[in-house]
């Protein structure tokens, strides 16, 4: 990138500026963070050895975890296949597709931790407010994703099948839904692996899951526990990671 | 004999565009009969297919297909659908799914919706598509995905999914366009050779005056919505043919019209 003329002089000018700012505002002691290296090594001392005591509370929060990122994803499906239909623009008029594209990017563009937080104060603590804020942050994304698969269907294959006499329904069988099927498939897939990293840190406001543990035992100043769990967190997220590249590989 | 396409006064504009489409088109094409829509690329052989297809509404004129009228304003019963069958230039077909499926897609309006639907195609059914593929040369392809075909491959499949439809009219639209020459005479050969065999009439468009010539009994030449000329492919003279692809006098300011 380059800045030219005056433009770039503005805009080099607004950047400094924004740098400056945010020095000058924020209460950043340097000295703190000079003398911070001892207590920082004394805090990763105490995390080591991790405590392996907590397995059970690992698994107990991991399969937590697992079953809110799953009902949770399932919830998102359901909201998404009528929501992608109607956000499609080769479904319905522009009409009823704007404005629901509208609110799809509005849900997108609130965070998950902050709808599990209003779900908490709505329905109580528990793996519940989890599961609903999943479904309702993911459907953002994936309602967009299934409007932009039913939208890339080639439709060369659907008059074919009208030249043959086929009706809507067999068109939507035969023509539409092979093509459908794989990107689909590969959205939910990737939407699932995103609702499980993301809802590994909703037990931190109480929405359940293996995010409770890591927040009771800081607070509670048991460092070595608090470092088991976050080892199976990382240990978790890679083996998603890995396994969702396998899956993935076969929708092709 | 019999007519198998009869056109009368045609003429139709696309929605949004400023010039008619077709105008004022009349041609016969009795039943058996291989005739060639020969003109250059924009003369209106893609409309008028697709138009005999019954995909094309708001037209006026005349049009009577196998002996039943189309309605201008609305897209014939399913019921008749099957008897046309068309070749696409681009194939058409599911990229993503088997060879023996999307000729099977040919079969879908002979079988009852509910059966469709339920994906059970009859020993009958399977019995014509395998005929089809075998008549296609392509029978070692059946459970082959489609989109790992060649060019030539596939408009034969696309030519098996038609065949399997067991149409007495088959349209076909610039089918073997997008092949090389060599594979283009031998689709072309197939596709006519294939309508004759099973007694069905054959109208298939092209840009190509010697693909025409070597494959249809009869030509009509086209050009910006008319019909140019109609004749034997025997009585094709090269002066019509030139003057059908004669480049339109070029306007000072103005680019040429491509006419390949
Ligand atoms: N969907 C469409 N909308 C508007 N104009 C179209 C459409 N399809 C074709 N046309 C126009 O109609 C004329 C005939 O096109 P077409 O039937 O495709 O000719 P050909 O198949 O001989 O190349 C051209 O001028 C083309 O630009
Ligand atoms: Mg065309």
């Amino acid at each position: 990138m380059q800045f030219r003329g005056f433009g770039g002089f503005v805009t080099s000018a607004l950047i400094a500026g924004a740098i400056l700012w945010s020095f000058v505002t924020t209460d950043v002691e340097l000295s703190r963070l000079m003398s911070a290296g001892p207590r920082i090594a004394d805090f990763l001392g105490r995390m080591f050895p991790p405590d392996p005591t907590v397995m059970a509370e690992i698994k107990k929060g991991s399969a937590e975890t697992l079953r809110i990122a799953i009902l949770g994803t399932l919830g998102a499906v359901i909201l998404s296949v009528p929501l992608g239909i109607l956000a499609s623009e080769t479904m319905v008029s522009p009409a009823v597709f704007r404005p629901i594209r509208t609110l799809l990017a509005f849900i997108r563009a609130i965070p998950l931790i902050l709808v599990a937080m209003l779900m908490v104060g709505a329905v109580g603590l528990g793996p519940l407010p989890g599961i609903i804020a999943v479904a309702f942050h993911a459907t953002g994304m994936l309602a967009k994703f299934y409007a932009e698969a039913i939208d890339g269907v080639s439709r060369a294959p659907i008059a074919a099948l009208e030249s043959a006499g086929a009706g809507p329904l067999v068109r939507l069988r035969y023509a539409i839904w092979p093509q459908m099927a794989p990107v689909v498939a590969r959205d939910t897939i990737f939407r699932f692996e995103l609702n499980l990293r993301e809802s590994l840190i909703l037990g931190i406001v109480g929405a359940g899951g293996i995010g409770f543990y890591i927040q009771t035992y800081v607070r509670s100043f048991q460092y070595d526990k608090a470092a088991s769990v976050t080892i199976a967190v990382v240990v978790m997220v890679i083996a998603i990671e890995a396994i969702n590249v396998a899956l993935r590989r076969r929708f092709t | 004999m019999s007519t198998a396409v009869e056109v009368d006064d045609l003429s139709f504009a696309h929605t949004g565009a400023d010039l008619p489409a077709l105008e004022r088109v009349s041609f016969r094409v009795s039943a058996g009969e291989s005739v060639a829509l020969l003109g250059p690329s924009g003369a209106g052989k893609t409309t008028l297919l697709a138009l005999l297809d019954g995909r094309l509404q708001g037209w006026s004129g005349r049009v009577s297909v196998l002996g039943a009228p189309l309605d201008p304003d609305r897209p014939p019963p399913s019921a008749r659908r099957p008897d046309t069958g068309f070749v696409f230039q681009e194939f058409a077909l599911v990229e993503r799914s088997s060879v023996l499926r999307n000729v099977l897609n040919g079969r879908l309006g002979r079988m009852s919706p509910l059966r469709a639907l339920l994906g059970s195609p009859t020993k009958h059914d399977l019995e014509i598509a395998r005929t089809a593929l075998a008549d296609c040369g392509i029978a070692d392809l059946a459970e082959r995905r489609v989109d790992s075909l060649s060019g030539g491959q596939r408009q034969r499949v696309a030519i098996a999914r038609c065949l399997a439809q067991e149409p007495r009219l088959i349209l076909a639209d610039e089918p073997v366009s997008n092949l090389d020459p060599t594979r283009a005479g031998e689709v072309l050969a197939l596709l006519t050779g294939a309508a004759q065999a099973r007694g069905a009439t054959a109208l298939f468009s092209s840009h190509q005056p010697d693909l025409a010539r070597r494959f249809a009994q009869r030509i009509i030449g086209m050009r910006d919505g008319r019909i140019a000329f109609d004749v034997p492919t025997s009585e094709l003279n090269d002066d019509a043919t030139a003057e059908l692809y004669r480049e339109v006098e070029p306007l000072p300011g103005l680019s040429l019209r491509a006419v390949s």
